[in-house]
């Protein structure tokens, strides 16, 4: 018996280990299905069968898709090519200009020159260490993101239109006893989940929109790319807010014309941004669903990101979330518990 | 639209576990005088589970985090005293139990206990306030239900003495 499961075990653990490429598309596609499922609960208010409601869905967002593609696309496509042949030249220029800053900083203090050596071209070696050189590693970056791009909304589908059966078979899998609290428990964090997904993508989205508007009012290039990543990294509490208004400062300071006077702008609009995003847009979109401390939050978003970097920085807030949430339902759990002890000595006759 | 025939060109569309479910619920004395919207968008958030005979739905003292409708089958609920266990009522498809579990968060003042086999219909608490912060109607109509039978119990309840030996008031004391 104990060999058997000792078999059975180390066979699922070598199947995860086979699957393990499997975890950022099923990761995403989770993602993805929670933040689908309104508008699948709301067909199935109106009765509509599932695969049916899941494949209209699909349909309208495919649609949706071409048409701001259509229309915002090339937009994008031209200011992402423009910016991409830009690079090599950004980059010596950030490098010229920290081998300037070097320069003076160590007439101040010589000690610096060895810990900075002037010409190390930080930057450009950087850039180009990471670029796909070779016409392989580029069809191999393509290849992924395309897999991605099939397999998530694939598994989603399913997520979306089988996950009630899955459930259903699982509850009458459960002892009757504990369907009642374990379930509860699942169907409480399930419900913080959803709503901080639906509310980080919502809020990436008003945070991206005003950040593209900003940009291109005060006259910053790029503005539809600088939005679209300022939106992207607004999922990454607190660094991401920065890496975009660095991103947007840098672009600012190597755009000639644009000066001191221009990273001020962007300095101040991506300041009215936080403020507008903290105070009137988060409110409405992650504000029920977060209750962490924010040193917490801050303490979270470290360890994720030195357990599995950008990803970790992503998942950080919501694992941080799900664990606050378990253990403030467990310590419910055994308040009940006591008040049934409680109960259950005065009844009994002594 | 469930109690609207669907015409049979759209039969192949719809979910016939929701267009059973939802008139269902209607019968119910806890969601009577819901409009059909509502209604539909509550079934929604029910799970359905299998129970066999003997099988315990929950037992006294444990948390309340759900309310039950019977879809199918009965139900018996039992409380124990100092002087054995008394069954205060035996349910079938219709009834709901545990409602309470839907306003606070005391511990379960009664057993429930499958009598014969069936399936029950389960609201958890968060699905039911999810659904109440979004529909003020919901929540009236649902609270002002569940104060109806509340009310109902109260009166049929006997008046329970807790104090065996009072200690005698003094004049001018409430």
């Amino acid at each position: 018996m104990k060999v058997s499961r000792l078999l059975t075990w180390g066979g699922l653990l070598a199947l995860a280990w086979l699957a393990r490429g499997l975890v950022l598309p099923v990761f995403l596609a989770v993602a993805l299905a929670y933040l689908l499922n309104p508008a699948v609960a709301w067909a199935d208010a109106l009765a509509i069968r599932r695969s049916v409601a899941v494949g209209t869905l699909y349909a309208v967002i495919i649609s949706v898709l071409v048409i701001a593609g259509a229309l915002l696309g090339p937009g994008l496509f031209t200011e992402a090519a423009t910016l991409m042949d830009r690079v090599p030249t950004l980059a010596r220029q950030i490098d010229a200009g920290i081998n300037s800053a070097v320069r003076e900083l160590s007439e101040v203090a010589p000690a610096i020159r060895r810990l900075l050596p002037e010409g190390g071209n930080w930057v450009q070696r950087f850039v180009l260490d990471r670029s796909p050189g070779e016409p392989g590693d580029l069809f191999e970056h393509v290849g992924h993101l395309f897999l991605l791009m099939i397999l998530v909304p694939f598994f989603a589908f399913f997520m979306l239109r089988d996950m009630h059966r899955i459930i259903a078979l699982a509850m009458n899998r459960l002892p009757s006893q504990h369907v009642e609290t374990s379930v509860a428990v699942w169907r409480e964090l399930n419900g913080v989940v959803g709503r901080y997904i639906r509310g980080v993508v919502l809020d990436g989205l008003a945070v991206g929109a005003l950040a593209a508007l900003g940009l291109w009012a005060v006259r910053v290039p790029y503005p539809l790319v600088l939005g679209g990543f300022a939106g992207l990294a607004n999922v990454i509490p607190f660094v991401g807010p920065l890496l975009s208004a660095a991103a947007a400062g840098l672009v600012v300071v190597l755009t000639p014309g644009q000066g001191l006077a221009g990273v001020g702008r962007v300095v101040v609009l991506f300041l009215v941004i936080k403020v507008l995003d903290d105070t009137i847009i988060q409110p409405f979109t992650i504000g029920r669903s977060l209750h962490l401390h924010p040193a917490l939050l801050l303490g979270s978003v470290v360890v994720g990101s030195h357990a599995l970097g950008v990803l970790g920085m992503i998942i950080a807030v919501p694992v941080a979330t799900v664990l606050q949430e378990t253990v403030r339902l467990l310590v419910e759990h055994r308040r009940v518990l006591a008040r049934r002890d409680l109960r259950q000595q005065t009844i009994t006759p002594t | 639209m469930f109690e609207r025939p669907v015409p049979r060109w759209l039969a192949w569309a719809t979910d016939p576990e929701q267009l059973r479910r939802a008139p269902f619920l209607a019968r119910s004395p806890l969601f009577s005088g819901l409009p059909r919207r509502l209604l539909a968008r509550l079934a929604t958030r029910f799970f359905e589970k299998d129970y066999n005979p003997g099988e315990v739905v929950f037992e006294e003292g444990d948390p309340g985090r759900a309310l039950f409708v019977i879809v199918e089958g009965a139900i018996e609920i039992t409380r124990a005293t100092g002087q054995g266990v008394y069954v205060l009522n035996t349910l079938g498809p219709g009834d709901a139990f545990g409602e309470i579990a839907l306003i606070d968060d005391f511990p379960r003042s009664a057993t429930a206990r499958v009598t014969t086999a069936g399936k029950l219909l389960i609201l958890y608490k968060s699905d039911f306030d999810g659904l109440m912060e979004g529909n003020a109607r919901i929540a009236v109509v649902v609270m002002r239900n569940l104060s109806r039978l509340l009310a109902l119990y109260a009166r049929n309840s006997p008046v329970l003495v807790t104090d065996a030996d009072p200690a005698p008031r003094s004049a001018g004391q409430p």
